[in-house]
């Protein structure tokens, strides 16, 4: 596994954003504009990501959904994900999930950073 | 079977000694149809003038026989009606097919207007000739309105919705691209190598701003929760005091510009089973309400509890409440103070109250008190999982 994260998010500016920051903090980073680009990504991608930032409401395979296939697929099951959620009321979203953390959108940058530290 | 004793028909009632009781059947038929009352059944001429009138007419029309028997029919018509012609096309309709039936707006004699349904048969002799016509008809006004207040109720309720629905698009929609101007803000202000001290003051202040515009938001879309029944609680076991006391904590800064002094004072640990989130919510909005409308005066809050339950109470010493606003400032938008002389959205207190009903308590203001407002909040010690309604 390489030390880049995969950025799961369909909001352009937010995804955009949080890549930015990502690497001024030293952490490569990859984006997908929702669940099947990233499992397209992720089938092809010859080094896997050491985590996922995962966004739950999105267009074409949401959060949910490209988390239950990820974790059938033996090469990708194991990469930790990340959740961000919009919501307050976070782990109303996120049972079952299986995520090493939830973040609420916006995530504050320094809880970001020590989250990916953790993992990568 | 058992044979039954012929029938006998019953004799008609000893006739009065004024004789005026009915003797034939055509007799106890008109005396039938002149006692009815929810219809007015009279006969026309077949030029359209009246020659009979029945209890039923009266009552709907207003007239007496005396004063009516010899009009015509047109009298009841409204001058619209009058102006397209009705009531002679009716005449000619009923003669034509031998009934008609209509329904509209008909005059009283006072000049007050009545829905009618109306039914105009024309009467033939042996010979096909037409004698006159027979008139029934019934005020259906009460039925007219209940329909239209059933209208208007269900056009209300369908903009109640439209509302709502509204509410809740909005706010989601506000909400993405406020999260990526936050995390733009933020991303500056943690750029590694730092910033400016003159550039990070103004992105902090932008932040700030983001975070109110952030909690407004948040409310919106609580709102929309509680109204379509999809707040939920997903309780866990914590110390209230604890919760109540950092949340004071979040707010000391808030505190002390408002120029309000905030004390916690507590029996010990109250343990119990709530949402915590929520709960922080709740103590949050009082709190920041208290500092809003009250501020320069301290807020007091204590807890307690027994067995069963847990009491906040959070007084200020503020202008107050009047009793008579009590019910009124935990509805939606409402508030206790003029809206141009304070912001906010006037969602705080519903939403607290919403939030306190859904754990199975209560949320009131303490009666008696000579200066400010006291909140009293009551909890359960435990609360199944469920939702707000």
């Amino acid at each position: 596994m390489s030390h880049s994260i995969l950025v799961v998010e369909d909001d352009v500016d937010i995804r955009q954003a949080l890549v930015e920051i990502l690497e001024e903090h030293g952490f490569p980073a990859v984006s997908a504009g929702d669940g099947a680009e990233a499992l397209d990504y992720l089938r092809k991608a010859p080094e896997l990501p050491c985590l996922i930032l995962l966004d739950l409401m999105m267009p074409v395979m949401d959060g949910a959904t490209f988390r239950e296939v990820q974790r059938k697929e033996p090469r990708i099951a194991s990469i930790p994900v990340v959740v961000l959620s919009a919501y307050r009321d976070l782990d109303r979203h996120v049972n079952g999930l299986d995520a090493v953390s939830v973040l609420r959108k916006p995530p504050s940058v320094r809880e970001l950073v020590t989250v990916l530290q953790a993992h990568c | 079977m058992t044979s039954s004793p012929p029938q006998t028909e019953v004799p008609a009632r000893p006739s009065a000694s004024d004789g005026k009781a009915p003797r034939t059947s055509e007799e106890r038929f008109r005396e039938l149809v002149s006692s009815v009352k929810d219809y007015a059944i009279f006969m026309l001429d077949p030029s359209g003038r009246i020659e009979s009138w029945n209890a039923g007419a009266e009552r709907t029309k207003g007239y007496t026989a005396d004063e009516i028997i010899g009009e015509h029919m047109s009298r009841f018509y409204t001058p619209e009606d009058l102006a397209r012609g009705l009531p002679g096309t009716l005449l000619a309709q009923a003669q034509r097919d031998g009934r008609v039936e209509s329904e509209g707006w008909r005059l009283r004699k006072d000049g007050t207007r009545f829905w009618a349904d109306v039914v105009i048969t024309a009467v033939v002799d042996d010979h096909g000739r037409l004698t006159g016509f027979a008139k029934v008809t019934r005020d259906l006004t009460d039925r007219l309105r209940a329909q239209e207040e059933q209208l208007r109720l269900a056009q209300a309720e369908e903009a109640v919705r439209l509302r709502d629905e509204f509410l809740s698009i909005a706010a989601h929609e506000l909400r993405t691209p406020l999260s990526a101007v936050q995390l733009q803000l933020q991303g500056l202000l943690e750029l590694p190598g730092g910033i400016d001290p003159r550039i990070r003051a103004r992105v902090e202040r932008a932040c700030r701003s983001g975070d109110r515009l952030v909690t407004l938001v948040d409310t919106l879309l609580d709102v929309s929760r509680i109204t379509t029944g999809s707040l939920t609680l997903v309780p866990g076991v914590f110390d209230l005091t604890a919760v109540v006391q950092e949340v004071v904590e979040r707010y000391r800064e808030h505190a002390v510009r408002a120029h309000s002094p905030v004390t916690v004072r507590s029996t010990g640990p109250l343990q119990g089973r709530w949402d915590r989130l929520r709960i922080e919510q709740v103590v949050t909005n009082i709190l920041v309400n208290a500092l809003k409308y009250a501020s320069g005066t301290q807020v007091d809050i204590v807890l307690s509890g027994d067995e069963s339950e847990v009491t906040i109470r959070m007084a200020d010493g503020g202008p107050g409440i009047p009793e008579s606003e009590w019910e009124r400032i935990f509805r939606r938008f409402e508030r206790a103070a003029p809206m141009r002389n304070f912001g906010g959205l006037g969602l705080g207190l519903y939403v607290a109250r919403q939030i306190v009903e859904a754990h199975g308590g209560t949320i009131d203001l303490a009666p008696g008190r000579a200066r400010g407002a006291e909140f009293v909040i009551r909890l359960p010690r435990s609360t199944a999982p469920g939702s707000a309604r």
